[in-house]
């Protein structure tokens, strides 16, 4: 769906490039994770999948970007945002001004693709309740917190239904419980056969939800794959990213032998319990 | 939160129902009938027997008149002075000042421009204070506004406050790490707070950047026509009603150069 090829980036202002030969593939209707350390390049790499690099932001690039047959660079913007969607990574800044209370503000990007009144009334309404923002609806959007304003930017690209939705860092502002269930609507929407390209600091919920990982470090791509082999990989640290509680915990208990030797360290808690289980059962092999 | 929406009350009653295109096209007729008649009492009128009862049935009269007389006062103090003294037609004069001629055809220009000023921003307060900001832009959209011309304006009347608590924000963080904002003379506080402006117009640009990414995300712009989530109400007599109210103030002025008003 989306494809980077060789892709290296340098911002206009810039002189040393920010992306360097990335390539990736983000696979139709799956949900993939993008981790990396604060500086790697996660933001940078969004804009490129979206075609905000280089339409908006200009630069140097090598390399390649496509949405499905599209070549990014080659297509204009308006062609593009019906196929990608960007969520950005300040809430603020995307919340239009167009409009005066949350489910306006929600259904503006609807009203520019011209959906039909009563479809669109129907999907602001659903999108709304998935993520348990009805009670905000007659609010000002520039009246919410900054958690609330995110969910109202991940509702307003939603809503949209476009082939791909990538989004930087949408729960950054989030409780635990509010990020959550932001990334458990998103792993929802795979059934409607919509892609996801997830940045996110929250390993735990990646390992739960996300089908593929890749890890960015210093611009570059260094790993990729499912999250249980990723989230375990003794190089997360080096990477910068850290590790789940889950993983750490196990690691600890195989440190001081309370951990089934052939068993690999768990990413989820559900891996987390069998294997303390197991151990406590005796099998330590 | 913001000073331009604080304006708005929220109501129900029959002057808050009405569709703000209505009640734009009452601000037209209500100006130009009160530009139309060349008479002390023909605006007095108008603002008494439509505007003031409209605001009675709105149920914001308080307000109204308050707002009004905060507006209108600075401007009816230096009408008088420039209008009132230098009245250039010979006339009556009531009284010298100096070199100067108070003269009774002035007081009476004086008075009929006060006036119909007056007519025309009390018409404006009870538009703005009985429809909210967002259905007046949804309405006037309704009615062929270039969604990139409404956009300006919805996003001014938001943007511009949050601005401001940035201001303050950035003002707070100086202060928090023991800039003396406030001591001094003025000089002192402008050179003091000038080195604020940079973080704020830098957020400014990164804000504008940031933005149209994010209205180009949202479609805004595409070559499609829109369709609109909100639909004010709207109705054949207040259509009819517009229509009317703009041709009464048409025949004011026919009326007035017949001479029916003299
Ligand atoms: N507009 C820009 N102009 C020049 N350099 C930039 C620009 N935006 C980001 N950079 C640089 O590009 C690099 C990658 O930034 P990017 O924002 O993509 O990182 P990130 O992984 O999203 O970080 P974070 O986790 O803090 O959001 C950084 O070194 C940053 O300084
Ligand atoms: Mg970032």
């Amino acid at each position: 769906m989306i494809r980077f090829r060789d892709f290296t980036y340098a911002y206009p202002t810039g002189e040393a490039p920010v992306l360097h030969g990335v390539d990736l593939e983000v696979r139709p209707g799956r949900f993939h994770g993008l981790v990396g350390a604060s500086g790697s390049g996660k933001s940078t790499l969004a804009m490129a999948a979206a075609g905000f690099i280089p339409h908006a932001q200009g630069g140097e690039s090598t390399g390649e970007v496509t949405v499905g047959d599209l070549v990014v660079a080659d297509t204009p913007l308006p062609d593009l945002v019906t196929r990608v969607g960007l969520v950005q990574q300040d809430p603020f800044d995307q919340i239009s001004g167009a409009r005066f209370t949350v489910r306006e503000e929600i259904a503006f990007g609807c009203e520019n693709l011209g959906v039909e009144r009563g479809e669109m009334v129907r999907r602001v309404d659903e999108v709304m309740e998935r993520l348990r923002i009805a009670p905000l609806a007659d609010r000002s959007p520039y009246e919410l917190s900054g958690g609330q304003q995110q969910v109202v930017a991940v509702a307003s690209m939603l809503v949209m239904r476009p082939e791909v939705l990538v989004l930087d860092e949408p729960t950054s502002q989030l409780d635990p419980a509010g990020s959550r269930m932001v990334v458990e609507a998103l792993a929802a929407v795979r059934a409607t056969g919509m892609t996801v390209l997830l940045v996110e600091h929250g390993l735990e919920l990646l390992a739960e939800h996300a089908d593929e990982l890749h890890v960015i470090a210093d611009g570059r791509i260094v790993a990729e794959g499912p999250p249980a082999d990723i989230l375990t990989d003794p190089r997360l640290d080096a990477w910068g990213i850290g590790r789940t509680r889950f993983t750490a915990a196990a690691a600890e208990a195989r440190r001081d032998g309370l951990w089934p030797r052939s068993r690999p360290l768990p990413a989820t808690l559900d891996g987390a319990a069998a294997g303390f289980r197991a151990a406590a059962n005796g099998e330590l092999e | 939160m913001s000073t331009t929406l604080q304006f708005y009350r929220a109501g129900d009653s029959w002057v808050h129902r009405l569709n703000p295109v209505t009640k734009l096209a009452f601000v037209a007729a209500v100006t130009i009938a009160a530009f139309g008649v060349e008479r002390l009492w023909w605006p007095a009128a108008l603002f008494l027997l439509l505007e003031v009862p409209g605001a009675v049935i709105a149920g914001v009269a308080g307000r109204f008149v308050r707002m009004v007389l905060g507006f209108f006062a600075p401007f009816l103090v230096i009408l008088f002075l420039l209008q009132g003294l230098t009245y250039p037609e010979p006339g009556t004069v009531l009284l010298h000042l100096g070199p100067l001629e108070v003269k009774t055809e002035g007081l009476v220009f004086a008075g009929t421009t006060a006036l119909r000023l007056l007519v025309m921003v009390a018409a404006f307060v009870l538009l703005l204070l009985t429809t909210h900001p967002g259905t007046l832009m949804s309405a006037m959209q309704q009615a062929g506004l270039p969604p990139k011309i409404a956009y300006v304006v919805s996003a001014t009347l938001q943007i511009i406050p949050s601005f401001q608590a940035r201001a303050n924000a950035i003002m707070q963080a100086q202060q928090a790490r023991g800039l003396e904002v406030r001591a001094g003379g003025a000089a002192a506080r402008v050179r003091r707070l000038l080195p604020l402006m940079g973080p704020l117009l830098l957020g400014a640009l990164t804000d504008v950047e940031n933005r149209s990414i994010a209205m180009e995300s949202r479609a805004f712009g595409r070559p499609v026509r829109p369709t609109a989530y909100t639909v004010v109400p709207d109705s054949a007599a207040q259509r009819a009603a517009r229509w009317a109210m703009l041709a009464l103030a048409v025949l004011v002025i026919v009326l007035n150069t017949l001479g029916v008003f003299s």
